[in-house]
């Protein structure tokens, strides 16, 4: 394969102004730690490229690495999009996010414990109890339960972005069931057999070691009294969209993947059914969301759970991860109370910042929301998966029309933000033949255990497929990238 | 091990030999009768009787002609029909599917690869001109995948479930050929003056059970009734005779169930006893009623089956 003259990589690649480009500077110039990476592909050609990003894809499919899309007739396999091209990430700006990530985590995790006993910072008058209240992820059924180690949030994903001032920003935190991490390791894999030979000019962390630490601060939270802690991972099944990171996680832990019908209570300890009986369970990494795990305490017609599951984590028996209930520190409307709770809790300065939100619960707030609807985002509090989100500069006058009566009519339902420019990256695009910017967020994973913490040196770069969108949710056609952090 | 994920990968085992089965058998029977001996066993009709026997929905009306693209398609690539080799596979990747955390990922790509193969499959292509290339196609990817079980595996509870399903899938279906094949011979009997103990059909039945070769290494002679049911039923060092399934399946439930005693409802003890009774049987005594002691060869198996089911996979 030789470099084809006719099209390089980026001789049809469009920079616009006001962008922020992570490969290429304001000047056209390409940013330092993308410069080797360029010297060695960017003389090929796209034919090229798109050979070696076929045979990744070709790579994905047979390796089962799908989701099902359900059609009319016939359930269709698909990959999850993504591109070859990496994000690459300098190890000064990796530190600020590593340790901002971990900052926050730990302070959402005081402020759970918090919440679910003597509610301080409410008496301190810092957060409003109308929050916890009107919440409907603040569980009552966790007032005055004591997690093991203490920890609600064993596993975060944060969202974040950089906005074309170059620094970063905490979007959103997700600390009930993030998902996505075993993507970050397919990535890896593909392209570490796609480009061939430029990891050896790149000194890169690796991402493979996810499991084995998550294992590792798993069993640190293991109810007290147990030895060595048998860990299991409980799915909803296979027909669930991230059955392929449930399967992928067991099995790098070497751990049990089970169902709801798999396990029982007896006198509140929890047993798994195996060929040889009973087994008991310790720690349960639930990939079920809160109102499913107990039919006796919550939906009382979920299949998905284990009856008394929740008596049994009540008395101390048995660990899950996540806590139940973390849902209420993890909605938009606290995310902005969020710098607040850092202060509060630990006694330090945000590392990473907050986009400036205004909570639509506040009537003067409210009343600047319905004046410039164009230049903000609308989004529900309390939903996932970037469904619900208004972005104004791209709404008709008819649909500004009809924000406005949805934020009337409930306020504390939406929270509004400035229309933050997401940094972009040359991202290949097929139906385009050519790369294009595209904008771009990622997603880090921070684990909490019994006095360690750990977080992910990689991450799930999410990139908007369509040109100009900035929602990069893989549920609305958002792509990834593999994720590089150099080593110092 | 979860007793749910040992049941998905016993019936994993099972599918995957049961493809294997299905496909040699068209494969052979199709193409070694189309220079048969005889008019009858030459006949399409008769083939396509003896394939809907062998998977278990014979045609009992002599009347009815059988449209030969529709019959390969029902038994090939008919997703509808829960005994094609495309329903075999589907069930055996979706077993796989709910224990993707136990095998190892060679095994899994393997499987996830043969499945795209047998859905994409054209199937005018299949039932027009490609029958030998899919039908050989679907032997060799098994027999990876039987490579991929005992190579990249670790030999415990998990192989030990697999190898159980294949072996008794194995039994069962060998000893289903030699049923259909029997059948087919006392229909064929005297078609051309030959009795049944020399019929054309026994050199058939030793290939569909892949045994051809190795038969004709240890017996020298051609094939008859009572050598090739000898072989195929009680020679253990035969790898497709019910005797070396049934001394596998003993030796593999013994992963399952360490005590030194077997209880005697156990499934091992059921093994042990059937194991017992075929090492010192004679040909003869089978002879005398061969399809009455297939039969009770089918029903000890399917024993076998449910009592593991009761012992091992409830849940």
């Amino acid at each position: 394969m030789g470099p084809d003259t006719d099209k390089t990589i980026f001789s049809s690649y469009d920079r616009k102004d006001g962008l922020f480009d992570e490969v290429f500077g304001k000047d056209g110039n390409v940013k330092s730690v993308y410069q080797k990476l360029l010297d060695l592909y960017g003389a090929r050609s796209i034919e090229d490229y798109v050979t070696l990003n076929n045979k990744a894809k070709s790579s994905f499919f047979n390796q089962g690495i799908t989701f099902q899309v359900y059609g009319d007739k016939q359930s269709q396999e698909k990959i999850f999009p993504f591109d070859l091209f990496p994000r690459i990430i300098d190890p000064k700006e990796w530190e600020i996010i590593e340790k901002g990530a971990i900052q926050r985590s730990l302070a959402l995790n005081h402020f759970l414990w918090d919440v679910y006993h003597d509610k301080k910072i409410v008496k301190d008058g810092i957060v409003p109890i109308e929050l916890l209240s009107s919440s409907p992820n603040y569980l009552h059924q966790m007032m005055y339960v004591d997690p093991p180690s203490k920890i609600y949030n064993h596993i975060s994903g944060t969202d974040i972005i950089k906005h074309s001032d170059g620094n970063y920003y905490v979007l959103e935190d997700n600390i009930r069931c993030p998902s996505g991490v075993s993507y970050v390791i397919c990535n890896r894999t593909a392209l570490k057999r796609a480009l061939f030979g430029v990891f050896n000019h790149y000194k890169t962390h690796t991402v493979t070691d996810y499991a084995e630490n998550l294992l590792n601060l798993l069993e640190s939270v293991k109810p007290p009294g147990v030895d060595s802690p048998v860990c299991v991972v409980i799915t909803p099944g296979m027909f669930n969209s991230a059955y392929y990171e449930h399967s992928y996680l067991a099995k790098a832990m070497g751990v049990e993947l089970v169902e709801g019908r798999d396990l029982f209570v007896e006198n509140d300890f929890v047993y798994m059914k195996t060929t040889q009986g009973p087994v008991r369970v310790d720690v349960v990494y639930r990939r079920i969301d809160d109102l499913f795990i107990d039919p006796m305490e919550f939906y009382p017609d979920s299949s998905l759970g284990v009856p008394g599951l929740f008596a049994a984590y009540r008395k101390g028996n048995v660990t899950l991860a996540n806590a139940p209930g973390t849902g209420v520190a993890d909605d938009k409307a606290i995310y902005t109370y969020v710098p607040d709770i850092i202060k509060y809790y630990l006694d330090e300065e945000p590392i990473l910042k907050n986009v400036h939100t205004y909570h639509c619960s506040r009537p003067d707030e409210l009343q600047y929301v319905l004046d410039h609807i164009s230049e903000l985002v609308i989004k529900p509090v309390d939903e996932a998966g970037g469904y619900g989100i208004s972005i104004g500069n791209k709404l008709t006058k008819e649909e500004i029309e009809e924000v406005k009566v949805k934020l009337k009519a409930n306020p504390r339902k939406f929270v509004a933000q400035p229309i933050m420019s997401l940094s972009v990256h040359p991202t290949y695009i097929d139906a385009k033949e050519s790369f294009e910017q595209r904008h771009i967020d990622l997603r880090t994973y921070t684990v909490l255990g019994q006095d360690k913490q750990f977080v992910l040196k990689g991450g799930l770069t999410r990139v908007a497929l369509k040109e100009g969108n900035l929602i990069v949710n893989s549920s609305q056609g958002g792509g990834s990238k593999d994720t590089w952090v150099l080593k110092q | 091990m979860l007793a749910r994920v040992a049941n998905n990968l016993f019936w994993m085992g099972r599918y995957i030999e049961r493809a294997e089965h299905v496909a040699r058998f068209m494969n052979v029977n199709y193409f070694s009768s189309l220079d048969a001996p005889n008019q009858l066993s030459q006949s399409r009709q008769f083939v396509l009787r003896s394939m809907l026997f062998m998977v278990g929905d014979p045609v009992y009306d002599d009347t009815l002609l059988l449209d030969e693209e529709s019959v390969l398609y029902d038994i090939g690539l008919n997703p509808e029909k829960n005994f094609s080799i495309i329903s075999s596979i589907k069930t055996a990747r979706e077993n796989a599917n709910s224990s993707r955390d136990l095998i190892s990922t060679e095994l899994y790509e393997s499987l996830n690869k043969f499945y795209h193969f047998v859905m994409n499959y054209s199937k005018e292509l299949f039932v027009k001109t490609n029958l030998y290339d899919f039908t050989v196609n679907v032997t060799e990817m098994t027999a990876v995948l039987r490579g991929k079980i005992r190579g990249t595996l670790l030999h415990d509870e998990v192989y030990a479930i697999i190898m159980l399903g294949v072996n008794i899938e194995r039994a069962i279906q060998v000893t289903r050929i030699i049923n259909t094949k029997f059948n087919d011979a006392l229909m064929a009997q005297g078609s051309y003056g030959d009795p049944i103990g020399n019929s054309f059909e026994w050199s058939t039945l030793l290939k569909c059970a892949e045994s051809y070769d190795m038969m004709r290494r240890l017996y020298k002679k051609s094939p008859n009734s009572s050598s090739t049911l000898e072989f195929l039923i009680l020679n253990g060092r035969c790898p497709r005779s019910f005797m070396n399934c049934i001394n596998q399946v003993y030796k593999h439930i013994h992963e399952l169930d360490k005590k030194v005693e077997y209880e005697k409802s156990s499934t091992a003890f059921m093994v042990g006893k059937i194991r017992a009774e075929f090492e010192f049987k004679q040909i003869e005594e089978i002879q005398d009623d061969i399809q009455g002691n297939l039969d009770t060869i089918l029903n000890k198996m399917f024993k076998i089956s449910e009592n593991m089911e009761k012992e091992f996979f409830n849940y």
